[in-house]
């Protein structure tokens, strides 16, 4: 398949097929890759990167799976560097954040398989930070944390989710989706929910009428094609279901974790990866440069290869620092906006669910820019 | 337009090839062709006679002066939207004037003769052009012009004789004319030239303008039309604020001064302004991709092995962007011993190093003798390559010693320097660098050493900072010193820039020095550098990843697997890479790794049976490491 009938494709707003992905990923001209991805996103978005402020709550990162690219796990309470947060401790960053009068609209819960939690942790997390913030909305919970619930806890996924839905939850975040390829999850996640199963939490909470996110986990052990049959199933859910919003491909970490000896994806990798994601998933609206994995430079420049979000203004992600990302650990809606302005893009705060809360002018400072210098590494506990 | 276009042309010989065609009847039907004087033909135009005219340049200026402000040249492009058109085609002088031009046309108020402004200028003089109110012609009209010239250009002997017939003369002297004192395609060049002389006669007509805003002449371009042909794009409501006004659709003619920019033409200081504010990113890159791929068809990508090291710390210079200089009444000003710098270099070697970057503080404690006895022991002790001493650090010690700039280099050569880093350019341009470093050389003293360096035979990098809160202007202007130097001396080997690195520094700037900005300017001077055979990128600024992308966007070198760095890593870039790691990143790229020494010839081939490679001996150094690592402690 030749660029150019891909490229006629693309214009055509024909579904490339799994042939023209493999391809695509083999193109050697990237910026001729990228520029296509680049036209498709400004069909899409025009000249809007979007950003929301939210802030992570990793509530613990004790975990029965032992996933070979994690180094944020520790698999038992009591392990060094084992931790979790007790409700009030959870409670208490939303707290600090609302006191601060910081005007956040969502909240990020991603957490270990803890297997001495009850369910009742969970509600309760979910109700009590509603109670503090009703308008704050809940992303909580990746599909292989309510298969875990699901198991663990004997309770059907409809009902996990049902339950977490009257106590809070407002939509699924998208990780754990690694690489659907089961050879690949037999060797580096075998203890987690398969494929199937990840598609079907994620079909489920979309017949609910909960929206999601989706991810790749890339650069590690797999292949270009299972790279592409990866995408291409997530493309066929929404094809069914219309559910997802975002994807965000998301680039493997080496340090600290059983697969260090890998070396990480390059810059090269990051950008064709991006516009190759916006070419096949054409019909996932948003694309994700997630800064905190990327690192700013690669996530400013990743919006002319397709993406159109960067993801928030983050308070305290530790998934990623602990495998190595040298980035901050938050971000200023300033540092942000000027960020997207300076890639030449025009900023757009945006809620969850994409609602325009802010564009352009009426997010830039009139105060005079002051360059942040605040400490870069090392994770705050 | 349905009606026919009416174009008055002067009947001069050297106007006849851009006539050839419609004289012989080219689209009929489309064209009214008058010939008149040069003033009858403006005047045709002036009133509405004529759509486009033939003119001698200077013509085309006063004629512009006398027409409504809204139509004349002097608006920026931003503010000129009613601008002419001019085809793309004109006739340009490369050798003598004919005698047919009386100079009051070809000159205008200008005295001298073309010869003088070719020699004062250096540039093409760009005598006859088409030209015509905007709106006047579209893409098809400068088509036919061009298939005009083309019959035109293929027929030089039937011009000439028909001239010599109703003018007289000899035909195979007309014909020697055209076809070696004219040209007919106005390029960057040929543009540059026509922009320059239009602003001179300016100056000339008018010396007490001040308010100057340069002249500038807006091209007809068949690209304009087609992007007017596409469906537009979808509308992005946008709200106006300072810092998102850089933000601009793509211009007509872009796309043809990128193309020509990557074919290896010259581009012009505004040309060079105009690709870097309205150039979108990847058009941008490709041209720069595309004009590597065009130096470097090998798709060979070089590095080198080689250890930074800082002899001295204490400097007198005091610039406010740097964290890394101590006063001399400091506690933490250090001069390196002979024992520390024997067991850095011996290291350096038993790691594969070929060369050491001796770079270090303005350190009025350090004599000229210091650093020949330092140059000597280095040379009979290691089999290093001695890339020493900025322009800064030379001048300084020329100042101190009371000696010539050369006279320091031939007694350092005599020791052993082997080549000069282009550090400390920063920004060549006065007014920046009194701002930021008032102490350092000037912008002429920097260039000064340079070409005394060349002359000696000695090859030198260039480098360029940004980030200083300068303009596009002032950027584009240090690429030109530095591309003019080039062009007389080919002594630099390669140019790399990088942004500010700000932490710690006294300098709160604020200034755009992300990733995107970097590419921009990478790009733009790998266009801007036709004469610069390599260009590095800087991944010890940017990162790995930053800088194995700019391999993509012009980049041919990546620079150094260094063993040691202090400078950027005392202000907040922190990144290590290995050879292994380079050449990773190099393959990943789509590029075969290479390692060169500093004049950047290719050492043996590591994958080559039987050569001897150090490759990967030593530890990789995790590029996360928040801290310098102290190998050489």
């Amino acid at each position: 398949m030749s660029f150019l009938e891909i490229k006629d494709k693309v214009r055509a707003g024909e579904p490339l097929g799994f042939d023209d992905g493999v391809a695509l990923f083999g193109h050697p001209n990237l910026l001729e890759l990228g520029q296509l991805a680049n036209d498709v996103r400004e069909r899409l978005h025009g000249q809007r990167t979007y950003f929301n402020r939210n802030m992570h709550i990793n509530a613990t990162n004790v975990c029965v799976a032992s996933c070979r690219f994690c180094s944020f796990a520790r698999l038992k309470a009591g392990d060094p560097g084992a931790y979790t947060l007790s409700l009030q401790e959870a409670w208490g960053r939303l707290r600090a954040r609302v006191e601060a009068k910081d005007p956040i609209t969502e909240i990020h819960i991603v957490n270990g398989l803890h297997d001495g939690l009850p369910f009742s942790y969970y509600t309760e997390l979910l109700a009590g930070l509603k109670k503090i913030c009703p308008t704050v909305h809940l992303k909580a919970f990746t599909a292989v944390e309510i298969f875990f619930f699901h198991q663990h806890f004997g309770l059907p996924v409809v009902e996990v989710l049902t339950q977490l839905r009257a106590a809070g939850l407002d939509s699924l975040p998208g990780g754990g989706a690694e690489i659907f390829a089961p050879r690949v999850r037999r060797k580096v996640c075998a203890d987690k929910c398969d494929g199937d199963q990840w598609m079907d939490v994620h079909r489920t909470a979309h017949g609910m009428g909960l929206r999601s996110n989706c991810t790749m986990l890339y650069g590690h052990i797999e292949t270009i094609e299972e790279r592409v049959e990866h995408l291409l199933r997530l493309r066929a859910l929404q094809d069914e279901t219309g559910g997802f919003q975002t994807f965000i491909p998301l680039a493997f970490h080496p340090d600290g974790n059983a697969l260090q000896r890998l070396a990480p994806p390059t810059g090269v990798d990051d950008l064709r990866t991006f516009a190759v994601s916006r070419l096949l998933l054409h019909n996932i609206p948003h694309l994700k440069a997630y800064w905190v994995m990327l690192g700013l430079k690669t996530a400013q420049t990743a919006q002319w290869f397709g993406a159109d979000d960067l993801d928030g203004t983050v308070q305290e992600e530790r998934i990623y620092h602990m495998a190595g990302a040298e980035t901050p650990q938050r971000l200023g809606v300033s540092d942000i906006v000027r960020l997207i302005a300076q890639a030449g893009r025009l900023p757009v705060e945006r809620d969850t669910l994409y609602n325009v809360l802010a564009e352009g002018g009426e997010l830039v400072s009139t105060k005079p820019y002051r360059r942040s210098l605040a400490p870069s590494a090392g994770v705050v506990s | 337009m349905n009606a026919r276009v009416r174009l008055a042309a002067v009947p001069f010989l050297s106007a006849r090839p851009l006539t050839y065609g419609i004289e012989r009847g080219l689209a009929e039907d489309r064209f009214e062709l008058i010939f008149d004087s040069p003033e009858g033909c403006a005047r045709r135009v002036e009133s509405g006679l004529a759509e486009l005219a033939l003119v001698p340049s200077a013509t085309y200026r006063s004629l512009s002066l006398a027409l409504s402000p809204a139509l004349s040249l002097e608006p920026p492009f931003e503010r000129g939207r009613d601008c002419r058109v001019v085809p793309r085609v004109a006739a340009v002088v490369r050798d003598a004037l004919p005698s047919e031009f009386a100079d009051q046309h070809s000159l205008g108020a200008l005295s001298g003769s073309v010869d003088d402004w070719r020699r004062r200028s250096g540039l093409p003089f760009v005598s006859l052009l088409w030209s015509g109110r905007s709106g006047a012609i579209g893409a098809e009209v400068a088509n036919l012009l061009e298939q005009s010239l083309e019959q035109g250009l293929a027929r030089m002997r039937d011009i000439a004789s028909a001239f010599a017939e109703s003018h007289g003369g000899d035909p195979a002297a007309h014909e020697r004319y055209l076809a070696h004192s004219m040209g007919y395609r106005l390029g960057s060049e040929e543009m540059s030239g026509l922009g320059a002389f239009l602003e001179h006669l300016r100056m000339a007509e008018s010396p007490e303008a001040t308010d100057r805003v340069p002249t500038r002449i807006r091209l007809f371009d068949f690209a304009y039309a087609q992007e007017n042909a596409k469906p537009a794009a979808q509308p992005v409501e946008r709200k106006k604020t300072p810092m998102l006004e850089r933000k601009k659709t793509p211009m007509p003619g872009l796309d043809r001064l990128l193309s020509d920019a990557a074919a290896g033409n010259r581009v012009s200081i505004a040309e060079a302004i105009r690709l870097y504010e309205n150039a979108p990113l990847l058009d941008l890159g490709r041209a720069a991709d595309e004009r590597r791929r065009f130096l470097h068809p090998q798709n060979r990508v070089t590095y080198i092995i080689d250890r930074n090291v800082n002899y001295t710390n204490l400097c007198v210079t005091a610039c406010k962007f740097c964290n890394f200089y101590r006063p001399a009444k400091s506690k933490d000003a250090y001069t390196l011993s002979r024992e520390v710098l024997a067991q850095k270099f011996s290291e350096t070697v038993a790691m594969g190093g070929i060369q050491i970057l001796l770079q270090g503080g303005v350190n009025p404690q350090l004599r000229l003798d210091y650093y020949e006895e330092l140059f000597r022991w280095t040379k009979a002790n290691f089999p290093l390559a001695l890339h020493a001493l900025s322009p800064e650090e030379v001048s300084f010690i020329a100042r101190q010693e009371q000696l010539s700039i050369r006279e320091v280099l031939e007694r350092l050569v005599a020791a052993g320097l082997d080549s000069l880093p282009g550090g400390g350019a920063e920004i060549l341009d006065d007014e920046i660098r009194q701002r930021i470093s008032p102490l350092k050389c000037s912008t002429d003293t920097w260039i000064a050493v340079m070409r005394e360096a060349h002359a000696l035979g000695l090859r030198t990098t260039a480098t360029l900072v940004f980030g200083f809160g300068e303009t596009c202007e002032h950027i584009v202007k240090h690429l030109d010193r530095l591309r003019a130097l080039q062009d007389q001396t080919a002594g630099f080997t390669a140019f790399i820039c990088w942004p500010f690195q700000a932490e710690g520094t006294r300098l709160r700037l604020g200034d755009d020095t992300t990733a995107q900005r970097y590419l921009r300017v990478f790009s733009l001077a790998r266009l801007y550098l036709d004469n610069f055979p390599n260009l590095q990128v800087s991944w010890p600024t940017m990162g790995p990843a930053i800088g194995q992308v700019a391999l993509r966007f012009g980049g041919n070198d990546f620079g150094s697997a260094m063993i040691e760095e202090n400078v950027v890593s005392q202000a907040g870039a922190v990144f290590k890479l290995s050879a292994e790691d380079i050449e990773r990143r190099v393959r990943a790229a789509g590029f075969v790794p290479r390692r060169r020494n500093m004049r950047y010839e290719l050492l043996p081939d590591c994958s080559d049976a039987g050569a001897t490679c150090l490759r990967g001996q030593h530890a990789a150094v995790g590029e996360r490491d928040a801290k310098v690592p102290s190998l050489g402690a």
